[in-house]
């Protein structure tokens, strides 16, 4: 039996409220309110409520997906990851780095995002680097 | 925000403008509850009727984009009263003398006229504000999501400086940010013109320091931003596009000319937790992992730097997105060989200076806000106390523009959009919660009973929506939330997406799209 | 102030009566809710007291529930206060937990907690820890009672116009175990809007509260209007307790409604 409550920060809107999520064999079964998350104080919206939710959702992408004859279809991480490699510098060596453009996102975590932001730059070379910040 | 969200509890007057805060930002919401239950008095500007509205002291539904004209007119008032804070101004500001020569021209009748508030209300809100101590701006996309954004934004700073509300505790200029990371993601360099810390990409003095920190040589030319990207792919200057947890086709104006821009990719690559109908037109799809698989930080709307703790494994083959990321780097050639999120914390506090003293174990708890440029300095409550970045508080002489598309006798109707307080965004996440899907399973159009009996329509109708760049199939609400001649649509629903139909105009400095005003026609559906 | 607890759960966990406790701990700056199952690993124990004495309280029987669910036949203790352990004799009543696999820490609330909470009886039966604080009848019922019909109704609906409709009082009630919610079904209440309608969706949460509210209080903290719903079914406990001489967790056996809803089905 492994029943933990993971103190964590919600990913929905910009409050930034904190609960636990409670992990029952590796399972999220519940969310509660932190009482000592400095923004929601033991509190939390709807959404917060039932942030569990779409973490396990049947619906969830669980395998990397290539398009093949116009179809996408489940193939290993290798294989999507050699394929977008090779596709992202063929198209940049052809074309130029500004040829390639990259959404970070307002959903990923800081280091995430610092991250795209550098492969972009430091990797590829182009400053074409935004996310949602606008939406 | 300028301030942050406890402090919102003991301001005295709040004007709220262009947020729906108790359905977007519920918990920034309690705190108004509670400063009203203080004694604070509660103005709510926004053309419609919200929840937050309802318990507002006064709430002025003015017309669509006319919040330059509203706010000079509440200026003018203030300064015609000499309610304005002299001290303040001639201390701490500059800009003021062109500034009253523009607000001069926006007397309460004229304002009246172009905004539909009436003068006598414009002197109300004028009186709440400037007369309390302590006086907090909240606003959110109500006020950006416009070509005149920016100066929408400036407006409210300049009513700020104006009565002295900044750089003191419960004052300031608060945007509410719409999404959990969307401050940590621009702190981070996520935008084509800066590196983290909103370093310049186009000063050598920054382009220096990060090649030497990345090993690398570096453009200086500033990058893209995401419509330009999206003209560039549909002109063909851009090839590739590499979108990570953002689902543009629902999320960006006119998503016909999105869908066609691309489709025109020679490669497309999204990497999401949901099939989104972005990833759909994708060449490869990548699975990311939920928050709730990770390590990392997230950044609130208050500046104050989150944890964020891995709860369970990533689902199925799901990875966490770092590594997706640092596996193609080194396939591309440029090494990374992080061993976690703690150590790219520990790279980006020594290139980002706000972010200098944060460290994970300086985070348990209520983490810290930043500006935090040692491990010794304790964060930053609220931003300006001693005077502004520049030197001083610059006024801006703003004059009100229309918004880019105006109604007419084809597009008799003014739409806006925004969400509604069971769903968010574009619903990838919110549809997939069974709880929230069961609350509200449909898209709506809210249309005043006036409209309504005009066109012959009754509550729960499916209607076409129509705008210059498509139609969409909706159901109706007929209500009193808004006005006779307005009518709005939430934008979560992929079915009835309100997107289709918003204008790809944009404000010409930031790039932010017009969505919350075009011009539409409603007919009953066939 | 913990070593009382700590001790008696060292006891439980060595001599393998329980499979784990049900407690509060402090971890990454958080107090929360956690399950200690190794008697050498209880040093992050704490009793919920961040700034004043409970205020860092969480449904820990409610989260028993979903534990015991998934393990039915190991035996679990959990920390209790005087409202825990009403709700422990309420929910053996109602058959969500099994009062044999259920061993109860007790710990005494402390005055200043006893007042803020008006509670009728801030100590279980059995305590390891704390003192008895004296019993308190609830002046904010007496407050809002004094108030004529058409004020007290004015007054409510003030209070519910601020709903956010997050269900958080629901969600965090330890009562709350029903698969299916009445504040959920459309044909009783109109979903969708802001606030839910009022006040028919408070009035149908308070008469479920009937015969099974313990008076914790949970809803009133967890509540992001601050709507002080403690009061409100203070008010319905108070209505029970006149008609039917049952007042849950304090009366033994069934609720009157409890038993009337069997009947019912009979």
């Amino acid at each position: 039996m492994d029943y933990r409550t993971v103190p964590t920060t919600c990913t929905y809107c910009g409050c930034g409220c904190n609960f636990f999520l409670e992990v029952l064999d590796g399972r999220i079964i519940g969310t509660i309110p932190s009482k000592s998350g400095p923004a929601n104080q033991g509190k939390l919206c709807i959404k917060g409520w039932h942030v569990h939710q779409f973490v396990q959702s049947p619906e969830r992408l669980t395998r990397p997906l290539l398009r093949k004859n116009g179809n996408l279809s489940e193939v290993s991480w290798d294989e999507a990851l050699d394929y977008t490699a090779s596709r992202l510098k063929e198209i940049t060596s052809a074309h130029g780095s500004d040829s390639a453009g990259f959404f970070a996102s307002a959903k990923l975590t800081n280091e995430e995002n610092y991250l795209i932001q550098k492969f972009a730059r430091a990797a590829v070379g182009t400053n074409n680097v935004d996310h949602c910040a606008r939406l | 925000m300028t301030n942050s969200i406890a402090e919102v509890e003991d301001a005295e007057c709040i004007f709220v403008i262009g947020s729906n805060t108790t359905s977007s930002h519920p918990l920034v919401a309690t705190r108004i509850f509670r400063a009203k239950e203080k004694g604070a008095k509660l103005i709510v500007a926004d053309p419609r009727e919200v929840h937050i509205a309802k318990l507002a002291d006064l709430h002025v539904q003015h017309n669509l984009g006319t919040d330059v004209a509203l706010l000079n007119g509440i200026m003018h008032v203030i300064l015609e009263r000499n309610w304005h804070d002299r001290s303040f101004i001639e201390e701490r500001t500059e800009g003021f003398d062109d500034f009253k020569r523009v607000i001069d021209r926006y007397p309460p009748d004229k304002v009246a006229e172009i905004t539909g508030v009436s003068p006598e209300d414009i002197l109300r809100i004028a009186e709440y504000y400037a007369s309390a101590g302590t006086a907090s701006i909240l606003y959110c996309m109500g006020i950006t999501q416009h070509t005149t954004g920016v100066d929408n934004v400036k407006s409210l700073a300049n009513l700020a400086m104006l009565t002295g509300n900044v750089g003191k505790e419960s004052t300031g200029v608060n945007p509410l940010r719409g999404q959990n990371n969307v401050q940590g993601a621009c702190d981070m360099g996520g935008l084509p013109n800066v590196y983290p810390g909103y370093q310049p990409v186009n000063m050598l003095d920054s382009q220096k320091k990060f090649e030497s920190a990345w090993n690398a040589t570096l453009s200086d030319r500033v990058g893209l931003t995401i419509p330009d990207m999206l003209s560039g792919l549909m002109d063909g200057s851009l090839k590739a596009l590499y979108v990570i947890g953002e689902n543009p086709l629902m999320s960006d104006p006119d998503s016909h000319h999105v869908e066609k821009a691309l489709k025109g990719a020679e490669l497309l690559v999204v990497q999401d937790i949901f099939m989104t109908p972005t990833a759909e037109l994708a060449h490869v799809v990548l699975p990311g992992a939920s928050f709730a698989e990770k390590d990392g930080t997230f950044t609130n709307t208050e500046r104050r730097v989150l944890r964020v703790r891995k709860a369970i494994e990533p689902v199925g083959e799901s990875r966490t997105d770092w590594e997706i990321i640092q596996d193609i780097s080194n396939r591309l050639g440029y090494a990374m060989d992080y061993d976690g999120p703690e150590e790219i914390m520990k790279e980006i506090a020594a290139v980002t200076p706000s972010y200098g003293g944060i460290s994970y174990d300086r985070l348990e708890g209520p983490g810290l806000q930043w500006p935090c440029p040692d491990p010794e300095h304790p964060g930053t409550k609220f931003l300006h106390k001693d005077g502004f970045a520049r030197g001083k508080g610059l006024f801006h002489a703003i004059e009100y523009q229309e918004p880019a598309e105006v109604v007419d006798e084809e597009y008799p109707l003014w739409m806006t959009t925004g969400r509604v307080h069971v769903h968010y965004h574009t619903g990838t996440m919110t549809r997939n919660s069974p709880s929230l899907h069961a609350e509200m399973p449909e898209g709506y159009l809210e249309m005043n009973h006036r409209d309504a009996a005009r066109l012959g329509i009754c509550q729960g109708d499916l209607v076409s929506v129509t705008s210059r760049r498509g139609t969409i199939n909706v159901k109706t609400q007929i209500t009193e939330r808004v006005r006779e001649g307005v009518v709005f649509m939430p934008f979560h629903f992929v079915e009835s997406s309100a997107n289709v139909l918003t204008n790809p105009a944009y404000d010409p400095v930031v790039k932010i799209p017009e969505y919350k005003v075009c011009a539409v026609r409603v007919e009953k559906a066939a | 102030m913990t070593q009382n607890v700590k001790k008696k759960v060292k006891e439980l966990l060595e001599s393998g009566k329980i499979k784990g406790f049900l407690g509060l701990c402090q971890k990454n700056g958080h107090i929360g809710p956690h399950l200690f199952c190794d008697p050498d690993d209880l040093e992050s124990m704490v009793l919920g007291d961040e700034e004043r004495p409970g205020d860092s309280r969480y449904p820990l029987n409610k989260l028993l529930i979903h534990i015991a669910r998934s393990y039915p036949d190991e035996t679990f203790g959990v920390l209790v206060r005087g409202c825990d352990e009403r709700g422990l004799k309420t929910l053996y009543t109602w058959n969500q937990l099994n009062p044999d696999k259920v061993i109860p820490v007790g710990v005494a609330c402390p005055q200043e907690l006893a007042d803020a909470c008006e509670c009728l009886r801030p100590y279980p039966e059995e305590f390891v820890e704390g003192e008895r604080a004296e019993e308190r009848s609830s002046a904010s019922v007496t407050k809002i009672s004094g108030l004529d019909v058409k004020d007290r109704f004015t007054s409510w609906m003030k209070e519910f116009a601020r709903c956010i409709k997050c269900y958080g009082c629901r969600d965090i009630c330890p009562m709350c175990f029903c698969n299916e919610c009445s504040l959920e079904a459309e044909e009783l209440i109109h979903t969708g809007e802001l606030p839910p309608e009022i006040p028919i969706f408070h009035l149908v949460r308070a008469v479920h509260m009937a015969g099974r509210c313990i008076d914790c209080g949970l809803c009133n903290e967890v509540c992001p209007a601050d709507i002080p719903l403690r009061t409100l079914y203070k008010k319905v406990a108070d209505i029970i307790d006149e008609e039917f001489n049952y007042r849950p967790g304090y009366s033994e056996g069934k609720s009157p409604l409890n038993i009337l809803g069997s009947a019912a089905e009979e």
